[in-house]
């Protein structure tokens, strides 16, 4: 195996390790890429695949093998040497030979980028603001409108004319300076009145007309109007009504309550859950802001060493993976998203490194803390992390151990452990 | 006629190469030698103990390049095994 391997730190983060892999690692190597070369060579006297490997030497020289061999070997002997130099890298090693002679060990040198030290400040009893998790009858009163609003009939208006809040069936036709325009006119349009889908003022002009009125409605175009050339102009829009829609509010009793949640039977049972289902939310959102808070502080708390640029690479290459991966679940491929979006991978990119750096910082600093308060797991908590995760992902829970090594379970579980002691300890005022 | 003219050149094919297991090693020889001259002039140039000579003639072989019609040169091939204690014959080098 590899051995003598010898860790020199450079400035910063970066660092130069040197190390040799020995002769049986190497002459493994060489038998390995021989067995692939030989598969491609063709020599008179031989079938191909066939060639001896004296015949081979003989031909094109042992040399010929090695960066072969040196790509078979490596990834192993880097492992090994990282092990024994106790480095552990953050970025992929830049490689270089320093001699590579024959019947003698090779020397190879990798340029690496380290994490960076952390000095832990305060993270215990950190201060952050008052969490407000009351619920009042407000805010179930202003739920249950919002149901009602929701369960709303939409009822034709035989006589009386229209107010704010109606759902009018019109055509209409637009001009500027008595020319039509794209997408100026449509018939049998169903538009809400002050829901504020058309031009500012649209709406408004057709408040108090009767079914059957024909309405000029007068608008100027916003200056910040998507389509350039109409930006700022007037427009006029011979409108016509043909119905007026008024929305009929269900009244607010058992049946109602009924509709809305199958498994309650009276309103107060509604308003009774609606608090209950409220309250959680909110005590979610506190312990989420306290957490964030409170990690936050702790980062800023902590004092590290320069991040290397590879790190923060990687990062955000990480980040674009996984935001693309997500779009590729949703059907939408990398290619697509960035046509319809009309971003490159470069925006991405920035979009992603502004908190590249914040995001490295908070993970360096709760390794740190997993490794300063020596946590440990606990083999019911690997159980219970495995099983959280089958019913997050729908998977079995052999699916989910298979997936995971050891290390990245404990890894994750620590680290939750970690952010738990320190929200749980902050001080909420 | 001295050894070196006698004894051509090593056959290296998988078929020889898998003789060699037995210690049976094949050459080209000069198309007038016969078995003892093969022999001698083998034990002169590799030091080595012959057992038995065997010895083939490969007929030449029509070949035509457009409408010229020619042969290939006629080789006479001999196979030798050496003795079981004698030394071996290295084909390649730094073998």
């Amino acid at each position: 195996m590899a051995s003598k391997a010898k860790w020199t730190k450079k400035k910063d983060q970066d660092g130069e390790l040197i190390f040799e892999i020995d002769q049986d690692t190497i002459s493994k190597g060489l038998d390995a890429a021989f067995k692939k070369v030989r598969k491609t060579l063709n020599v008179p006297g031989f079938r191909k695949g066939k060639v001896p490997r004296a015949m081979f030497n003989q031909m094109y020289g042992e040399t010929a093998l090695y960066q072969d061999a040196l790509n078979e070997v490596l990834p192993q002997a880097y492992t090994n040497a990282l092990e024994e130099a106790d480095v552990k890298p953050v970025a992929q090693p830049e490689i270089s030979v320093e001699s590579m002679e024959e019947n003698k060990p090779w020397s190879i040198k990798a340029t690496v980028a380290v994490a960076p030290e952390v000095t832990l400040g305060d993270y215990k009893g950190l201060k952050v603001n008052k969490q407000d998790t009351e619920v009042n009858s407000d805010d179930v009163d202003a739920e249950i409108d919002r149901l009602q609003k929701q369960q709303a009939e939409l009822v034709l208006k035989e006589t009386g004319k229209s107010e704010n809040g109606d759902t009018v069936v019109i055509d209409y036709k637009g001009t500027v300076d008595g020319e039509a325009f794209d997408g100026g006119s449509a018939d049998n349009y169903s538009l809400e009145l002050g829901s504020g889908s058309f031009i500012p003022g649209f709406e408004d002009q057709l408040v108090d007309h009767e079914t059957g009125d024909e309405v000029d409605v007068k608008v100027t175009f916003p200056e910040d109007y998507q389509a350039e050339d109409l930006a700022g102009r007037e427009a006029h829009f011979q409108t016509t009504i043909h119905e007026i829609k008024t929305k009929e509010l269900p009244t607010l009793d058992d049946d109602f309550a009924k509709d809305v949640d199958e498994d309650v039977e009276t309103l107060a049972e509604l308003k009774t859950k609606l608090e209950n289902k409220l309250r959680d939310q909110k005590q979610q959102a506190a312990e989420d802001a306290v957490e964030t808070q409170a990690v936050q502080q702790a980062v800023e708390n902590a004092e590290y060493e320069k991040i290397p640029q590879a790190m923060i690479e990687q990062d955000i290459q990480s980040q674009v993976d996984q935001y693309l991966g997500n779009m590729q679940r949703q059907g939408i491929n990398p290619q697509m998203y960035y046509q319809i979006t009309g971003t490159t991978e470069d925006d991405l990119k920035k979009q992603f490194s502004a908190d590249a750096e914040n995001r490295i910082k908070t993970n360096l600093l709760l390794e740190a803390i997993v490794k300063a308060e020596d946590i440990k797991v606990e083999d019911d908590e690997r159980a219970e992390e495995v099983k959280e995760l089958a019913a997050d992902y729908g998977m079995e829970e052999q699916a989910v151990r298979d997936a995971l090594t050891a290390d990245m379970l404990d890894h994750d579980i620590a680290i939750k452990k970690v952010v738990d002691l320190i929200s749980d300890s902050a001080v909420q005022e | 006629m001295a050894a070196q003219d006698i004894i051509l050149r090593p056959v290296i094919t998988e078929a020889s190469m898998a003789d060699m297991d037995d210690k049976k090693y094949v050459f080209d020889v000069a198309v007038n030698a016969n078995k003892i001259q093969v022999r001698q002039a083998i034990e002169e140039i590799f030091d080595v103990k012959v057992a038995n000579v065997n010895i083939m003639n490969i007929k030449p072989k029509k070949k035509r390049v457009g409408r010229y019609v020619g042969k290939t040169n006629k080789r006479r091939k001999a196979i030798i095994k050496l003795t079981e204690d004698s030394k071996e014959i290295k084909i390649f080098e730094n073998q």
